[in-house]
């Protein structure tokens, strides 16, 4: 059997939403036709059965014994082919729903690892999430719903043609009743949905409330508000039973008109034949055929509006993908970038006048903890400004950048799996160091499972402290010319963080480093410190002249009133 | 953290299901009843056109015909309202059963103890919250009633062609064997696999997310290759499930297709053979084909809805196994009033699992309105004796007392008036700014909530919300910053005034300055408070009356700050360190020995 997913997904057609699918089919060709041909096979096995027993009854009628025995046998036959065509249809059904929804996943990924830190810049990442959450279902049953939808055109074509050669005006009712009866129901479905809609709304609304208390437990335990919580809930369930109720009452209404339509179009159907049949027109087998008939096409109807239902929100996804396609990065690279060898020297920011000096700890204090962020972010590159030894940073390749200077800050995400593959994806001897520095050996020695433990989503199983010792670690664990870290021990214990400030100086001897931080214990083991007020460097210097002769400073990293 | 919740066992799920429908016997007829009638009216319609049939055969007139045509069409408008009627019956009632099935877990989750919870990992609760209560809902309003409904409806066409033609209800003996051995095959393996296909799916999508949320990240420390590469082994994954619950289907589905067709075949065949010989009609005959091809339909939707109805079954199981948990703690009577608010801990000892012990032996007395800080090294056992001074854990050895009273013997919202916690672990609950607040005093004016607000300094941001106070927060809401919910939390405990307070790293996400001013107005608004601060920043330490040195589960040092500095302990080398002093970590002789 082929293995999913394709090792390379290939070059997306991102020109159109219908380029994206057709894209899609053509990649995996040979199964969606063959998925087409097995369920053209499958309805027509169905499509045949009611004229056989037509057929069937017709011989009885006639007390032919043969006959009888033969046409029951080819009811068995078509029974048997629609077991058959029916179940390899499924199964490339499923083989194309699967591909085309790794197909796309395959690609969004790799599309959000080029975009990179633009990418909440330049699309809105709920949308892109969305993509995984329901986007790739709808793509996968748009191109698993050609084949079932090619098949039930076939078999409404071959229906019609059969009762219209057996009497004009008893086909002529049934193929114009159908499709009317279908759209009829159609109509009715619309408001359906918006009130299923509305009730998954507020199921998912429901959910949300629930998984907050559980997230919350704690909290409420220290201080208490269960009652009022809990009081809250059952508001929001009964609301939920509301809107049940009210879907349920349109649900209900749609339940007898199917019911209904089909049951009255039956009647009017057997009340014609009956009295074709009085008048020698058709047969009495013939006739049951009919009504036979005419309860078979709602099947393959009722797919051919699914179908349809499916392709349109098929196509409303792939143009989100589409979108994510188009979106290119706003940090472009130069037409010719210079070489990764003359990014080197001294690493500046003109706007705020830092100058980081190779090889040395430099520290920034800012008086607003975000102007540190700030001038972090134009140090890495992520934001357009800084240079290193004269040059513009944007006048290298990006990857160049990255591979030199790396910033590592409190919103960098863990990511889940084995912790060893999160802090040293290259499985290098660096990790005991890192791990010793960033004080961060405890936590690890705590995990049941040691460095194979499994981190749970955005790390949530480590506390504060350990998920930021845990950042230091992988930030130094990769091990870059030039590391920036942004408030690197804002959550760890005063113990904990002179630990980490003692070890950091030494780990990083001769390689250049940049801290953003306020901690009095960290700044008193850097070479240099620059202090920045409303975005501009206004003293610098080492932590201890810098706390004598800077009263602001003073201020900002011993929390003292000037007194 | 492996010690899962515990699950019900099947005894247990039967009988809390009809329980439930005890509960409700008069809405449970009416249902099922309207169904029975339903189907009554559906079945009517085959056995007339057999008729019908027949009438035309013997050569009746245009006028039997049609009388007859008009009574089938009769029969499908009755049945038709009787459908509709039964479908919002059964709604009604699964979504009363379901209401008060997630309600009752609720209150259950809320009343479990956190040591339960903390043994557990809140991803288990988390699951069966969302998605347990997600797969029962789904089973109680689609899988429950559609197996009800095609139930009846087999039941009924089989009893009707019994009727119709009793020898000819012998030609669905054929399918029997074949539906039960293959299905029993089926659902034997189809639930862990479908769970199973399910789990690798949703770690495909988090994968996913994972990726597009940490764009930075990956771009930072350029695992672009690595998230694809990730990627690509979730979806095999995924795929080698999908296609497990593939090959089950592709078993089971011909299998069940093939046992649909053999009773029509028999039947055509029996019933051609008996009409030949006289002892059925052509209307009997055709009647049984037709009731034979209806059982179709139901019985295929009968099978279809059995694996969802094992899910909803085990999910029950999950749900339930919660109450067990619940019902283990019983609260305790309050046998005798606190006298006076001194909290006095004796030889607490604590152990979060047996035999490993993290406090060994605290002795200390808070007396009211002082404000003790307890720093020491992570790890060291300060936010344990920090929960076990609020009662949230009790000790495993020793008491702890307040105004003579035990804690553990304080039922729950007596306990919170007289001390209350807040930790470093924020939580912005789903709802208004207002009642992120109020929520520990229900019905407290608006003016109390806006001053409690002030004493935190967030009631200046609070304001420049878009919708002031009454701005939805919390997860889908407005985001707030660390700070912010941390804040929020300080301002719920300035409303509950509780007479002593735990503040573990209270202030630890705001900026150092704010959380010193934060401190501050906060000391003023609890003036008279008893204040357990288990400090961060040894600023707060500074501050406080008197300071606890907690290392390695026992209080090393004890004293106020100015004692402490002289007595040059490791609190004293600590503090010179902040203000500048180059001197060793005195708790870390592996660096110091580094830097020497």
């Amino acid at each position: 059997m082929r293995q999913l997913p394709d090792a390379d997904p290939g070059i997306p057609d991102g020109r159109s939403p219908v380029r994206y699918l057709r894209w899609l089919i053509r990649r995996d060709r040979f199964s969606v036709y063959v998925a087409i041909v097995m369920a053209v096979l499958w309805m027509l096995c169905q499509a045949v059965v009611p004229a056989v027993v037509g057929k069937a009854i017709d011989a009885a009628t006639d007390r032919d014994r043969r006959d009888l025995v033969i046409w029951s046998l080819v009811l068995l036959a078509a029974g048997l082919g629609q077991a058959f065509f029916g179940v390899v249809r499924h199964r490339f059904a499923v083989i194309n729903f699967l591909g085309a929804m790794f197909r796309t996943v395959q690609v969004t990924v790799r599309q959000a690892g080029r975009l990179g830190s633009a990418l909440p810049r330049r699309l809105d990442t709920g949308e892109v999430v969305a993509i995984g959450t329901s986007d790739i279902r709808q793509i996968g049953s748009a191109i698993d719903i050609t084949a079932r939808g090619t098949g039930s055109l076939i078999a409404v074509v071959a229906v019609t043609v059969i009762l219209l050669t057996t009497s004009v005006p008893l086909g002529l009712v049934v193929v114009l009743g159908v499709p009317l009866l279908t759209a009829i129901v159609g109509l009715l479905i619309r408001p359906l949905h918006r009130l299923q809609q509305a009730s998954r709304d507020q199921q998912g609304l429901l959910t949300g409330r629930a998984a907050d208390l559980v997230g919350g437990l704690r909290v409420l335990r220290g201080i208490g508000g269960e009652a009022v919580m809990g009081e809250r809930y059952r508001a929001e369930s009964q609301r939920l039973r509301g809107a049940g109720v009210r879907t349920a009452r349109v649900e209900s209404l749609l339940e007898a008109a199917q019911v209904l339509l089909p049951g009255i179009f039956l009647v009017l159907v057997t009340w014609l034949g009956a009295r074709f049949a009085l008048t020698g027109h058709i047969t009495v087998g013939q006739l049951v055929s009919f009504y036979a008939y005419a309860a078979f096409l709602v099947t393959p109807l009722r797919q051919l509006t699914e179908a349809i239902d499916k392709l349109t929100r098929g196509h409303v996804s792939a143009r989100r993908v589409v979108t994510m396609l188009a979106a290119r990065t706003d940090l472009p690279d130069p037409a010719e970038p210079r070489p990764a060898s003359e990014l080197a020297g001294e690493l500046a920011d003109p706007a705020s006048g830092v100058t980081v000096r190779p090889g040395e700890v430099t520290a920034i204090v800012a008086a607003v903890p975000a102007d540190a962020a700030a001038i972090a972010d134009r140090l890495g590159r992520y934001a357009e400004g800084a240079t290193a030894g004269g040059q513009a940073l944007s006048s290298f390749d990006l990857a160049t950048v990255r591979e030199r200077i790396l910033v590592g800050d409190n919103d960098a995400r863990l990511f889940t799996g084995p912790l060893r593959a999160d802090l040293d994806p290259a499985g290098g001897d660096r990790l005991p160091a890192a791990l010793y520095a960033a004080a961060a050996t405890d936590i690890v020695e705590a995990l049941p499972g040691g460095l194979d433990s499994e981190v749970a989503e955005r790390g949530r199983s480590f506390s504060g402290g350990q998920q930021q010792r845990l950042r230091l670690v992988r930030a130094l664990v990769a091990d870059p010319d030039t590391l920036v870290l942004v408030e690197p021990t804002s959550a760890v214990d005063a113990h904990t963080e002179a630990r980490i400030a003692d070890r950091l100086v030494v780990a990083r001897a001769g390689r250049t480093t940049v801290i953003c931080t306020s901690s009095p214990l960290v700044l008193d083991r850097t070479d240099r410190v620059f202090y920045v007020e409303e975005g501009r460097v206004v003293a610098t210097g080492t932590h201890r002249d810098l706390l004598e002769t800077e009263p602001g400073y003073a201020r900002t990293v011993l929390r003292e009133d000037a007194a | 953290m492996s010690n899962l919740l515990p699950v019900a066992d099947t005894a247990q799920v039967r009988r809390y299901a009809r329980d439930l429908f005890r509960r409700y016997p008069r809405a449970l007829t009416v249902a099922v009843g309207l169904h029975v009638l339903g189907a009554l009216a559906g079945l009517v319609g085959p056995r007339l056109l057999g008729d019908l049939v027949e009438a035309i055969r013997n050569g009746e007139g245009v006028g039997v015909v049609d009388k007859l045509a008009a009574l089938i069409a009769g029969f499908v408008v009755l049945q038709a309202i009787l459908v509709r009627f039964a479908y919002l019956a059964s709604a009604r009632l699964g979504e009363r059963v379901l209401a008060r099935l997630r309600e009752e877990f609720v209150d259950r989750v809320l009343a479990l103890p956190l040591s339960t919870v903390e043994q557990a990992g809140s991803g288990d609760l988390l699951t069966r919250t969302t998605r347990d209560v997600d797969a029962l809902s789904r089973c109680v309003r689609l899988a429950v009633p559609e197996t009800m409904i095609a139930l009846i409806t087999v039941v009924l066409v089989v009893g009707a062609l019994v009727v119709v033609t009793p020898v000819l209800a012998v030609s669905l003996l054929v399918a029997v064997p074949i539906l039960v051995v293959g299905t029993r095959w089926y659902l034997r393996r189809a639930p862990a696999g479908y769970l199973k296909q399910n789990a690798a799916y949703s770690t495909v999508t988090d994968g996913l997310a994972e990726t597009v949320e940490g764009a930075r990240t990956v771009d930072a420390l350029r695992r672009q290759r690595q998230r694809a590469e990730r990627s690509d082994a979730d979806l095999s994954k995924s795929w080698v499930a999908e296609r497990y619950t593939l090959f089950l289907r592709m078993v089971w589905f011909p299998v069940v297709e093939a046992a649909y067709v053999l009773p029509v075949v028999a039947t055509l065949v029996l019933g051609g053979w008996l009409y030949l010989r006289g002892t059925v009609s052509l209307g009997q005959l055709t009647a049984a084909v037709i009731y034979v091809q209806m059982l179709i339909d139901p019985l295929d939707r009968l099978l279809g809805w059995l694996d969802e109805l094992q899910i909803g079954g085990a999910s029950l199981a999950r749900l339930l196994g919660v109450e067990d948990e619940a019902r283990e703690t019983v609260q305790a009577a309050a046998t005798e009033e606190p006298v006076g608010t001194r909290i006095e801990v004796a030889g607490v000892r604590f152990s979060y699992v047996a035999g490993r012990e993290v406090l060994h032996g605290i002795d200390l007395t808070l007396e009211p309105g002082e404000r003790l800080a307890i720093v020491g090294p992570s790890g060291a056992g300060k936010s344990t004796l920090g929960r076990l001074l609020a009662g949230v854990h009790e000790p495993t050895g020793g008491t702890i007392t307040v105004g003579g009273v035990p804690l553990g013997e304080l039922p729950l919202d007596r306990l919170r008036r007289e001390v209350a916690l807040v930790s470093q672990e924020h939580h912005v609950f789903i709802g208004t700014v207002h009642d992120n607040v109020a929520m520990v005093r229900p019905g407290a004016a608006e003016e109390e909530v806006r001053a409690a607000l002030a004493a935190v300094r967030a009631l200046e941001w609070a304001e420049a919300l878009p919708d002031g106070l009454g701005t939805v927060v919390g997860s889908g809401g407005q985001a707030l910053t660390a700070a912010q919910a941390q804040q929020l939390a300080l301002a719920r405990l300035v409303l509950a005034d509780p007479h002593t307070l735990v503040l573990d790293e209270a202030t630890s996400l705001l900026d150092p300055r704010a959380a010193r001013d934060l401190e501050r107005s906060l000391a003023a608004v609890l003036h008279g408070r008893t204040v357990v601060a288990i400090a961060h920043r040894l600023f707060s330490a500074h501050d406080a009356d008197r300071v606890a040195v907690v290392e390695d589960g026992r209080i090393t040092e004890l004293g106020s700050h100015d004692e402490l500095v002289a007595a040059n302990g490791p609190y004293a080398a600590l503090w010179r360190s902040w203000h500048g002093e180059r001197v060793p970590d005195p708790f870390d002789e592996e660096a110091a020995t580094a830097i020497r």
